[in-house]
Order: C-alpha cells, then structure tokens, then sequence
C-alpha cells in the first residue's frame, strides 16, 4: 500500500486530517472555554487547553436551573415518544406490506404525504388543537404529536416487503395468531430496521426545539434543548457558564452516537425519504 | 370489499371469512398510526387553510374574513423580506452543501489510513444537539470570537456578523454548511458505496483513470442520488427555525427572520393566527414542490 502512493498522497491524507481538526475547532472552543475563568475567555492567543482548568464551572452552572429535572423530563419524552412509533410504525408497516385489502394504497399514499407536512409549517393549527385537547404543558402534549410521524411506517414497511409472504403465511397456519406471528416471526427479521427506527426517533425527539417551545411554559415540564435555551437568554454573557452547561447537554447525543454507530448512521442514509 | 375478493369468496365460500378476518386485522394494525396522522397532521393542514381565511387572535372566536389575510402578505414588506431572506438562505447553503459534501464523500471513498475515525471527526457537527450548534455559533460570531480570530490571523479586518446587515447571512450560510455537510456526506458515500468497482475498473481498461473515470462513471451513475441531495437539501434548509432564533431573533433589522420564524413571530408573538396560516400555506406551497419533486425521484429510483 505504501509504495502505491507517493509523498502527494501523503500530503493529500495531512490534509484530510488537518481540515477534520478546524471542522471540530468550534466544539474544542466550546470545551476549553467552559472550563476557563470569565476574565480568560477572549485572552490572545487562544489557550486550548485552560491551565489550570476551572472544574467548578460545571457545578456552579448546573445547580443554577433545574437540569437533572430537564433532564428526565427529555427522558421520559424520547422513551415514550421512541417505544409508541416504532410499535405503531411497525404495526402499521407490517399492515402495508403483508395484508391485501381495499384502499390500501391509497391509505399508503396519503400517509406519505404527511411527510410534507413538518412542525414548522404547521405550528399554528397543531398547538390549537394540542389546546383543545387541554394537552398544554402536558406530558402527553409532548408526546402524542411527536409519535405521529410517517417516517417510521415507510422504513418498516421497505423492510418488510422484503420479507417472502410464504413466511408469514406458513407462522399464521401453525396457528401463530396474527399479533404472534408478527412479535415473533417478523420483528426478530426485521430487527436492524427497528433498531435504526429506534435510534433515530430517539435522536429527533431527544433533540426536538420548535414543539416543545411553543406549548410548554411550566418549568417542570421543560425539556434539555428548551432548558438550555432558557439558560443561554439568562446567563448571555457569562459564556463559561453556556458552554459548560452546552457541553453537558452534548453529551447523550454523542454517546448515542458512538454506541449506535451502525444503526446511526443508517438512520441518516435512509432519512433522505424523510427529510 | 375488492371485486377480486368477492370472486374468490363466491368460488370458495370457505375462504370468505378468512379473507374478511385477514382484511379486518390489516386496518386494525393500521388504524392507530393512521389515526394519529388524521389528528396531528391532516386535520392541522386543513385548519391552516381555515385558519388562513379568518381572523383571530385566540381570545374571539375566529372571524371570516376570506382573503384579506394573503393580500396583507403580499403587501408586506417585512414578507416579502422574510421571502428573500429564506430564499437567500436556503439556496446559498444548499448550492455550498451540493459540492462540499460531494467532496468530502469522495474523499471518503477513497483509500485512506484511519478512515473510520476520519469520518467519525468529520461527521461531529451534524450530531451536535441542535440548541448547542446554535450557542457554539454565537458565540463563534461574538466580535472576539473564533471566527474574527480566524480572519485575523490571515490579515482580514473583523467581521460584526451580527449586526451588519450584509454579513450576517453568510455567517449563517457557513453555519449551516458546517452542520449539515456530514450529513449530506453520508447520503453521497452510500450512492458512491452503491455503484460496482467492475464499472472503474472497465473504464481503467479503456484507459479512463482520475477526473475522466469521475466524469463518465461516476457522475451518470450518482446521479439518483445528486437529485436526493438537492432536493432534501431545500426542503431541510427551508425550514430552518431553531438557530435562527437563538442567534439573532430575526435580527438585525430582520435580515435574518426566515419564514418559519415569520410565522412563530406572527402566531405567537403578535396572536395573529390568521395571517400567520397564510403565512404557513406559503411555506407549505414550497416545500410541498419539493417534496413531490423528490417522491417522484424515488418512484423512478426504485423502479430503476
């Protein structure tokens, strides 16, 4: 391998690494100057590594909002929201490719055209009748309108199609009902397509912004993303404060990200359907 | 029931009831996503359009006042600014992002030592939570942030990306490019995954090797996936909202109120819930071209 490439190549491969290293300067900036004092911050030349570095910062900015309920909040909101799409996507999935009834693809079709239809659009219409339903700074305000995603119902249903019919059939004729045969024939095929589902709705859920900020005001019910928003408006200027708290906040994301690699960045190929 | 189905119940009586069984468990497995979109998606789409017809400022009941609201818009300044604004927006990071992120993919295809972590590092920004990219990006545009740092050290005089009306906009074009590049990485290396290594290696035989192998072999065959970039590159783009209102609030002097932001000010902030639907059947207008545009790719796609 060495011998087919030359000096070019090798400085073609520095390169490569070296613009990596500025793609990344604005999270290591991030870093660095949540463990700096106040009065370091903007100091010439940059010190990429504080010396020494304030700890305290995290702490101190922490204990200033609520963050372990926000936290748990945003928890609870991407389990809820995660474990109800994937079951209904897949049920719905499953519905699509397996079963042959009347109006199927005209239903199939305009569950796709939901996909035109993002939060940002329609905020007005989905908060008024989050409104009706009282569903206001509820749990269930944030979950429900998340759970309605077509995402979910395209991606299972691709996967099932390629599942032969001759399986499913044979599971129904041993007697495996209708719901066993799908928990135990199908979704264990299928399991790679459920796990990326997963993964991603967890992702857009855990990181939602625009929904959460329009129905919630109670503070208890606020979610990361709004909590950290909150505290950026307040603490504007204290910026070791923002980044040690954003710093936090990166956190899951990035762990998600490295455990779930594979199932990840599936998730992004085949979100092209979706975004 | 299908004309097909009630042949086969006719000719197998037996077979009657197990097709309407098998028929009901279809809905029945379909019914509660269905539902969900019904409440959450159809039902808020006609309400826009409603909506768009009336008056109110959620304390009243809605007043009919046909289209007076899409007339208000089109002799809107700030409107027709925000349009501008998002068009200038949209198609500035998305045309930086077609060729960027084919670049990095390429480069990712090719032999490379360490190439998972490589594309790991690259791929970073685009799994930044998004309120973080926000913050990082303000404060990247602060006058002695790292951006003017930058600029300094190649001897170009600070930018004020925040308050100068001119530079603000490219300062979030290069944001987005930042964020949204890795993603459209990925999308780009699986369609450069997808095409055969014989084809190159043909094109070797007749003697086309670097640039000219890129032009004949993979350009015509990237092509499904060029358009996928493109088109989900707009609609993504165009519905920018949470960076915006973090970083500027639509500022300065609106140069940077997209229409999303538009909309959330008008609804949420001024209570005009009216305009600010016709404001949303604008924007639905848009992004409803590109997404047919792009499920009709998809249909040709699959059916190669």
């Amino acid at each position: 391998m060495a011998r087919r490439f030359g000096l070019l190549y090798w400085l073609g491969v520095l390169l490569v690494a070296a613009w990596g290293l500025v793609q990344l300067a604005p999270i290591l900036w991030m870093i660095s100057t949540s463990l700096k004092p106040l009065n370091r911050i903007f100091a010439l030349p940059i010190q990429w590594i504080p010396h020494p570095p304030q700890w305290g910062n995290y702490p101190e900015a922490w204990n200033q909002f609520p963050f372990a309920r926000y936290f748990a909040n945003s928890f609870i909101v991407s389990l809820s929201a995660t474990v109800l799409n994937v079951f209904l996507a897949g049920l719905a999935g499953y519905s699509l490719s397996k079963y042959r009834y009347f109006g199927q693809r005209a239903l199939f079709i305009a569950i796709l055209s939901t996909l035109m239809l993002p939060i940002e659009v329609l905020m007005v219409p989905t908060f008024l009748i989050v409104k009706a339903l009282g569903w206001l700074n509820t749990y269930q305000g944030l979950i429900i309108p998340t759970v309605a995603d077509a995402f979910g119902v395209f991606l299972m249903r691709q996967f099932m199609l390629g599942l032969p019919d001759s399986l499913v059939e044979a599971a129904r004729i041993d007697g495996a009902g209708e719901l066993g045969t799908y928990f135990r024939i199908v979704v264990p095929l299928i399991w790679p397509a459920v796990l990326t589902l997963a993964i991603f709705t967890w992702r857009e859920t855990w990181d939602a912004f625009v929904w959460p900020y329009i129905i919630i005001s109670e503070d208890t019910l606020r979610t990361v993303p709004i909590g950290l928003q909150r505290f950026q408006e307040q603490y504007v200027t204290t910026y070791n404060s923002v980044m040690a708290i954003s710093t936090i906040a990166m956190v899951p994301l990035v762990l998600l990200f490295f455990f779930f690699q594979r199932a990840f960045i599936r998730g992004i190929a085949l979100s092209g359907l979706k975004e | 029931m299908p004309a097909k189905a009630r042949a086969a119940g006719r000719a197998r009586p037996w077979l009657r009831s197990a097709e309407a069984r098998h028929q009901a468990w279809g809905y029945l497995f379909l019914a509660p996503m269905f539902l969900l979109l019904v409440v959450f998606k159809f039902i808020p789409m006609l309400q826009a359009f409603y909506l768009s017809l009336t008056s109110y400022d959620l304390l009243s009941p809605p007043r009919f006042v046909g289209l007076r609201n899409y007339a208000t818009l089109l002799g809107d300044p700030l409107f027709h600014q925000s349009v501008g604004v998002t068009a200038y927006y949209v198609f500035g990071t998305c045309v930086l992002i077609w060729f960027v992120s084919l670049g990095m993919a390429l480069i990712f295809n090719a032999p490379l030592p360490a190439k998972n972590l490589l594309r790991t590092i690259y791929f970073i920004p685009a799994i930044v939570p998004v309120v973080v990219y926000a913050i990082i990006w303000l404060f990247l545009f602060h006058p002695y942030g790292l951006l003017n740092v930058a600029l300094h050290a190649f001897g170009v005089p600070a930018v004020q990306w925040l308050s100068d009306t001119r530079a603000v906009l490219p300062g979030f074009i290069l944001s987005s490019l930042w964020r949204f590049a890795p993603y459209f990485m990925i999308i780009y290396l699986a369609g450069l995954q997808s095409i055969p290594l014989e084809y190159y290696e043909a094109a070797a035989i007749d003697g086309a090797a670097g640039a000219q192998a890129f032009r004949c072999v993979t350009l015509p065959l990237l092509r499904p996936t060029i358009l996928l970039v493109v088109v989900v590159s707009i609609i993504l783009m165009s519905k920018v909202f949470t960076n915006v209102l973090i970083i500027t609030g639509g500022g300065p002097a609106g140069a940077t109120r997209v229409l999303s932001l538009f909309i959330y000010q008008t609804g949420f902030q001024y209570f005009k819930m009216g305009l600010a639907s016709a404001a949303s059947i604008f924007l639905l207008f848009g992004t409803m071209t590109f997404t047919l545009l792009q499920l009709r790719l998809f249909r040709e796609d699959a059916r190669g």
